[in-house]
């Protein structure tokens, strides 16, 4: 099968989105409202184009001044000045389609890429070129003389337009792909997407991809259903057994946590959840830890574990990292991104997450969230991490316990529960394990108690014959 | 009094730039781009030439060597106004008499404006 020579737009979520970047020659309509981001896109594209050797041919058709463009751009990082009239040219054909019409900036534009000797041309106004065209026809036309004359020497063409157009409008039949940007209000939160919503001749992942703006330009996030949906099924949970930092914890789950598995903890708040986890990534042995959280700063997690006895590896540690987002406006990609960035490039090997519920918040349509965590968990076994998360659970005191959701349960391998329960006006603590995929387990439970050196469990509960709980010895 | 050619791609601009040079009562010719502007000259010379640097076709550059080329033409005082290349012009201070970086001040401009044509 022929593959395509791309040239990437340095955007790299842009560039895995469109699976490589732009197919050299190839033409492409970049849509969207005013305040969308299609200058800051096609800008930043310009200059990581330029920077990679490449040149480029910038064509206004508004009246806007270049050089209220050029101060806006000079806070973005990839902003390089030195490059302006070098390697990049802006020029407005403004005049020429207004004195002499579309035939004549087609005239200029083959003209102009070949004196500039351009790889790249950017075209930026067809909403106005619209507006000059008599018919379909002439736009038709005009969009297709100018690909095809740049094509023809090699020269990937991106046309800029306002316009919301249509499937069937002329300028989308023609050019080889369509990429929209919207920028939509998701309660009172801002929300950038793009989709790529057309794609000739190549795979491009599909959907809405979230993004941001900021000095750096364009940070796009790629769903991760879709980066990762050739996983698939994952195979078995590998047999052998890590320890999760308790020794009696360890012997109820039959010898451990078994590798690459997803453990939820779940529970009430003050309940136990974190202490937990931070025995389980106490006890990483030579294997790289990481703690992501939305609660608790390194600082504080620290002088959580020093309290209860807990020994983490020192700060500055190579094989400890503890990355913290409060929960504010979080972008549900960006996290999963980061996260198994960091997983990938530094080989973690235990995970823990505090909690599952930061993702939740960060959601804006949680109709996609099993899938999410699917692919986020399936993605985290594929590179051989134990995963601890923690779930909370809001009900304080007894009531119903219920598991997150019935789709997340059947996405984790092990579930321990976490109770609290008063017994003589007394808060009282209660660990039990609900389920371990296939392996056998103690599912009895058992108080649970702290103590200066962390985590106590304690006698077994409900069974009197045994060890009978206080309540009843005093009866 | 004076015959200007203001040479920008930028319309507005360059539209401006001819109304605040026909209030100071010159007459002003506007060019989109070098090509045009030269042509311009040629068909009838002007005392001062204000270019821009980016423009389709011929640059604010080529038309300054250009001009400087044409015996006709090479004592033809030129200002260059440009934001980014500003540098580039004043690397070449054989081709440009004045260089002013965008944006500049109005009254900057009328100034170098003056200076040149002696008024």
């Amino acid at each position: 099968m022929k593959s395509f020579s791309r040239i990437a737009s340095g955007i790299e979520g842009l560039d895995r989105i469109l699976e490589g970047g732009f197919i050299r020659g190839a033409s492409y309509i970049v849509q969207g409202r005013p305040g969308a981001g299609k200058t800051i896109l096609s800008n930043q594209f310009a200059f990581n184009h330029a920077k990679a050797g490449g040149r480029v041919l910038f064509v206004t058709l508004l009246a806007e001044s270049h050089e209220r463009l050029f101060q806006a751009l000079s806070t973005m990082d990839f902003f390089d000045a030195e490059r302006l009239g070098k390697d990049i040219s802006y020029v407005s054909v403004f005049q020429t389609l207004r004195e002499e019409g579309l035939d004549a900036v087609v005239k200029l534009l083959r003209k102009e890429t070949k004196r500039q000797e351009a790889t790249l041309l950017i075209f930026d106004g067809l909403l106005n070129a619209r507006d000059r065209a008599d018919t379909d026809f002439d736009v038709k036309t005009f969009v297709a003389e100018v690909q095809g004359q740049a094509a023809f020497v090699d020269c990937t063409v991106l046309f800029l337009t306002s316009a919301s157009l249509e499937e069937t409008s002329p300028e989308h039949t023609m050019v080889d792909g369509v990429i929209e940007l919207s920028d939509t209000l998701a309660g009172v939160r801002s929300l950038r997407q793009m989709q790529v919503r057309k794609s000739r001749g190549s795979r491009a992942l599909g959907g809405l991809h979230k993004f941001e703006i900021s000095n750096s330009g364009l940070t796009v996030y790629p769903r991760i259903e879709t980066l990762y949906a050739h996983l698939g099924q994952q195979e078995e949970v590998e047999p052998t057994r890590i320890s999760c930092g308790i020794g009696r914890l360890d012997t109820m789950m039959g010898g451990g946590l078994p590798r690459g598995s997803i453990t939820l903890i779940a529970g009430p708040s003050g309940s136990g959840k974190t202490t937990l986890g931070l025995h389980f990534l106490a006890t990483a042995e030579n294997e790289p830890a990481l703690h992501f959280g939305f609660f608790e700063t390194e600082q504080r997690l620290r002088l959580k574990a020093t309290s209860q006895g807990i020994a983490l590896p020192p700060p500055g540690d190579p094989g400890f990292a503890v990355l913290w987002h409060p929960v504010a406006e979080n972008l549900l990609d960006r996290l999963a991104h980061e996260l198994l960035d960091h997983v990938a490039a530094h080989g973690i090997k235990r995970l823990f997450i505090d909690g599952l519920g930061g993702f939740e918040r960060a959601a804006v349509h949680r109709d996609h969230l099993t899938e999410f965590f699917a692919t986020l968990t399936a993605q985290l076994r594929n590179l051989g991490v134990t995963t601890v998360a923690t779930w909370e659970i809001r009900d304080m005191v007894g009531g119903d316990i219920s598991a997150p959701s019935a789709h997340l349960s059947a996405l984790l391998d092990n579930m321990i529960l976490l109770r609290q329960f008063e017994e003589n006006h007394d808060l009282q603590r209660s660990l039990s394990i609900q389920k371990m995929r296939e392996s056998a387990f103690d599912t009895h439970a058992y108080r649970l108690g702290f103590s200066p050196s962390g985590f106590m469990i304690g006698e077994r509960l409900g069974h009197p014959l045994e060890q009978p709980s206080p309540s009843e010895s005093r009866g | 009094m004076a015959l200007i050619v203001v040479a920008d791609d930028e319309f507005l601009l360059a539209t401006m730039l001819a109304d605040i040079l026909e209030d100071e009562g010159h007459e002003v010719v506007t060019a989109s781009h070098g090509l045009v502007a030269l042509e311009r000259i040629r068909a009838r010379r002007p005392a001062l030439l204000i270019t821009d640097f980016m423009m389709p076709v011929m640059t604010g550059l080529e038309l300054a060597q250009a001009i400087r080329a044409d015996q006709d033409l090479a004592d033809l005082p030129i200002i260059l106004v440009s934001g980014a290349q500003g540098a580039i012009g004043r690397e070449h201070g054989d081709l440009f008499t004045d260089v002013l970086d965008k944006p500049y001040r109005n009254e900057s401009l009328l100034a170098a404006v003056e200076r040149i044509l002696g008024v």
